[in-house]
């Protein structure tokens, strides 16, 4: 029994092999496929789906009442009054003022310095590069509401010892001032992330191509010209990304003003629009108007990095032709 | 609409009748409750107000009935209201709580602060003052019961004004002059403070000129907050702070704690209240401060507007609103509860029960105000208190909109008049979101 048993099933265990583990490898793909990217959808759907689709639900409700409003309270569709409401708030317009005009100074400022020290590291002129490096990326390593705090006592007059010593040089800045405070908190976002986009450039950097350099430096092109000419454009897909994850970022500035305001009157309760929505939210005590604003700071986010992708994809269409 | 309406007002009418009758003979009411459960009804008081835990135990100690646990609660702009709305949100907000006026309307009409018309006996109608009560009554509901009341008065340094010669204002023209001299006698000091924090100075001046933000006429809110005498009011104060005769800043701050404590500013323009506040405050300038009318713009037809002053609600998750409310009919009209609080520290509200004046006025150590009988200088401004002012449904936005453009005012980026426009606008945009009927009035 024990000798001729096993042959038995062997034969047909080998004919079945080709079929059934093709079978059952792809099974098991799959099944390893969607394990390891379970992780993933749960989270999204988790994190970002549902709140998303909650926002969009809660934006269209209002807890009415109608006339005076001393009645009972009711759960009624609103359809776009939320939304309505927000366009026409000026304080919320004053928000998206700010926040373009933080854009504008911030983004242009973060791109270009942190190329530049990147192209200074990367060109050999620094000495002492990993220290130089550690240095810049450290401050991206305390969080924002630290940054916030370390900056506050600078800017304070009557603390800092910054306001002090220009004011010994006969300087009077007032960093909270009415025309002052936003390039201050740029200021802020800056020192925290200069450094970390500088390595992602200098990292892009290190991969370009040894021999690309060689070629232009023989070709007679100078530090500079090599650094603007040819390595830059070799690194626009890195360009392209952190201007990308800095728009999403800046959109949502908080932190800072929120912080600031304890001290400076002039940042208002809804200085930028994710302050709008806070105030909305926990002042004002309206969670549908707080998810419309949310729901519209969302679509501009959205449409602004689908505006720089576009942007991006025709320039480099257009550089390659 | 009116069918509704006058549906819903038969419905507390029909509920009001056997609830006054509970609340006015207050034992029966007692004896039922507490005949159910073992032992006495227990309900919870969450204030920010100073000598409340004194008031609590005298309640307490004085009956068996009803136990009040009580928990004191940070003021409503430092994250009291925040705690309160996310209370009731949750289901869990306490039977009493303590409301400022310009926060009643708001808390009405996100069902925070219960109807208790129906609750309110005829005895505690009549012992507060009609001029409070029209302040917790929209469209003849009553929502909270008023504590205190108080008259915006000058608090003014007798002794500096003696020094510089100086003779109490009595119109705003007077005071606009007064503040030119004071500037002139010395040039580092000021008469007082614009506060760029004070959208609850702001709103008092302008009452007292006859200014009335919101009216519920019409059965919707009818906002006017830049109406002639609000434009007046922003006009004549912009044109202080443009000549540099008052200083325009926060009073909520050190920087003003120290202008007043070195006498750098010689008056403050508040209600009755902060007589304790400042005894309190700076004990060491006894003898120096004296108080005056406030300023007139008509001083044949005089009117005043309050600041400052609280109430108290019944929640509408309260499970003892009868309870609840004989606790804030004792805390308001009784005389033990009015010399437990003055007793706990140095109060000087003004009682919205004139009955409670007296007691008052025997309770504060006048000695710091060198024996002037501040009391009955209160009771006199109470009565100019101008009726029919209303508060708005979301005042703390409304205040906070009017206070950042004070402040960019004060830096010179705008003025006063486009910071109570701003501040009407972003009020009809919250009014809209909440889905009230709402009226603008450009002026």
């Amino acid at each position: 029994m024990t000798t001729t048993a096993p042959p038995g099933p062997a034969p047909r265990t080998i004919t079945a092999v080709p079929t059934t583990s093709r079978a059952t490898t792809r099974r098991r793909e799959h099944t390893a496929c969607a394990v390891l990217m379970a992780p993933f959808f749960l989270l999204l759907v988790v994190v970002f789906l549902i709140p998303v689709c909650t926002a969009v639900w809660l934006s269209f409700f209002g807890a009415d009442q109608p006339g005076l409003g001393f009645g009972p309270e009711r759960t009624v569709f609103v359809g776009w009054r939320s939304y309505a409401v927000v366009f026409t708030d000026p304080t919320f317009l004053a928000g998206l003022g700010t926040i373009l005009g933080y854009c504008l100074l911030y983004i242009p400022l973060l791109v270009v310095g942190a190329l530049a020290l990147a192209l200074l590291l990367d060109s050999g002129a620094v000495r002492l590069r990993s220290w130089a490096q550690l240095g810049l990326f450290l401050p991206h390593a305390v969080p924002g509401i630290i940054a916030a705090i370390i900056w506050l006592y600078l800017y304070t007059p009557g603390l800092s010892p910054v306001v002090e010593l220009l004011a010994r040089a006969d300087l009077t800045i007032d960093f909270l001032g009415a025309r002052a405070v936003l390039p201050s908190i740029v200021n802020i976002a800056l020192w925290s992330n200069l450094g970390y986009n500088m390595v992602i450039f200098y990292a892009a950097l290190r991969a370009v191509p040894r021999e690309i350099i060689e070629a232009s430096v023989v070709d007679g092109a100078g530090p500079v010209r090599t650094a603007l000419r040819v390595k830059t454009p070799l690194i626009r897909s890195s360009i392209v990304v952190v201007v990308l994850f800095t728009l999403i970022w800046a959109l949502q500035l908080f932190t800072e003003p929120m912080l600031l305001s304890l001290s400076s009157p002039m940042i208002s309760s809804r200085f930028s629009p994710a302050m709008y929505i806070y105030d909305a939210a926990f002042t004002r005590n309206n969670y549908g108007l707080a998810a419309a604003a949310s729901v519209i700071l969302l679509l501009c986010t959205i449409a602004l990095s689908y505006g720089v992708t576009r942007w991006s994809n025709r320039a480099g269409s257009r550089g390659e032709a | 609409m009116p069918g509704r309406l006058s549906r819903r007002s038969l419905l507390a009418g029909c509920l009001a009748v056997p609830l006054a009758g509970a609340v006015g003979g207050c034992s029966s009411a007692g004896t039922r409750a507490s005949s159910g459960a073992a032992g006495p009804v227990r309900i919870t008081f969450w204030s920010a107000l100073r000598g409340s835990r004194q008031v609590v135990d005298a309640f307490n100690r004085t009956q068996s009935r009803i136990r009040v646990d009580f928990q004191q609660i940070p003021s409503g702009g430092q994250g009291g209201y925040a705690k309160l709305s996310n209370a009731a949100r949750a289901g869990n907000a306490p039977d009493v709580a303590t409301i400022e006026y310009p926060q009643v309307p708001g808390f009405a009409i996100d069902g925070v602060a219960r109807d208790i018309t129906g609750l309110v006996s005829d005895r505690l109608r009549g012992q507060l003052l009609p001029s409070a009560w029209g302040l917790t009554t929209f469209d003849g509901r009553v929502f909270t019961v008023p504590l205190d009341i108080e008259p915006m008065v000058m608090h003014y340094r007798s002794d500096l004004f003696a020094q510089y010669g100086l003779t109490i204002p009595r119109t705003w023209d007077e005071f606009a002059a007064l503040a030119r001299t004071v500037r002139e006698r010395d040039p580092s000091r000021r008469l007082v403070v614009f506060p760029t924090d004070g959208g609850h100075h702001f709103a008092p001046y302008s009452w007292g000129a006859g200014a009335q933000w919101f009216d519920l006429r019409g059965g919707a809110w009818n906002v006017s907050m830049v109406d002639p005498p609000t434009r007046n009011i922003a006009a004549y104060w912009q044109r202080l702070i443009d000549e540099d005769l008052v200083f325009a800043s926060a009073v909520d701050s050190r920087q003003y704690d120290a202008q007043i404590g070195q006498g750098i500013v010689l008056a403050r323009l508040t209600g009755a209240w902060d007589a304790g506040a400042q005894k309190q405050a700076r004990p060491r300038q006894a003898g120096q401060w004296a108080i005056a009318p406030l300023p007139q713009w008509d001083p044949a037809h005089p009117a005043v507007g309050t600041q400052g002053g609280s109430t108290f609600a019944v929640t509408q998750d309260s499970a003892h609103p009868e309870a609840a409310m004989e606790f804030i009919e004792w805390q308001v009209s009784h005389p033990d509860a009015l010399r437990a609080r003055l007793a706990s520290g140095t109060s000087s509200q003004y009682p919205a029960a004139p009955a409670l004046v007296a007691v008052g006025a025997a309770a504060f150590d006048r000695a710091y105000y060198s024996g002037q009988d501040i009391y009955r200088l209160f009771h006199e401004e109470a009565d100019k208190i101008r009726n029919g002012w209303i508060w708005g449904p979301r005042m703390t936005a409304t205040f906070r909109v009017l206070q950042d453009g004070f402040a960019r005012a004060a830096a010179g980026e705008g003025s006063l008049l486009d910071a109570v426009r701003t501040a009407q606008s972003a009020t009809m945009s919250d009014l809209e979101a909440l889905g009230l009927a709402t009226v603008e009035h450009s002026g």
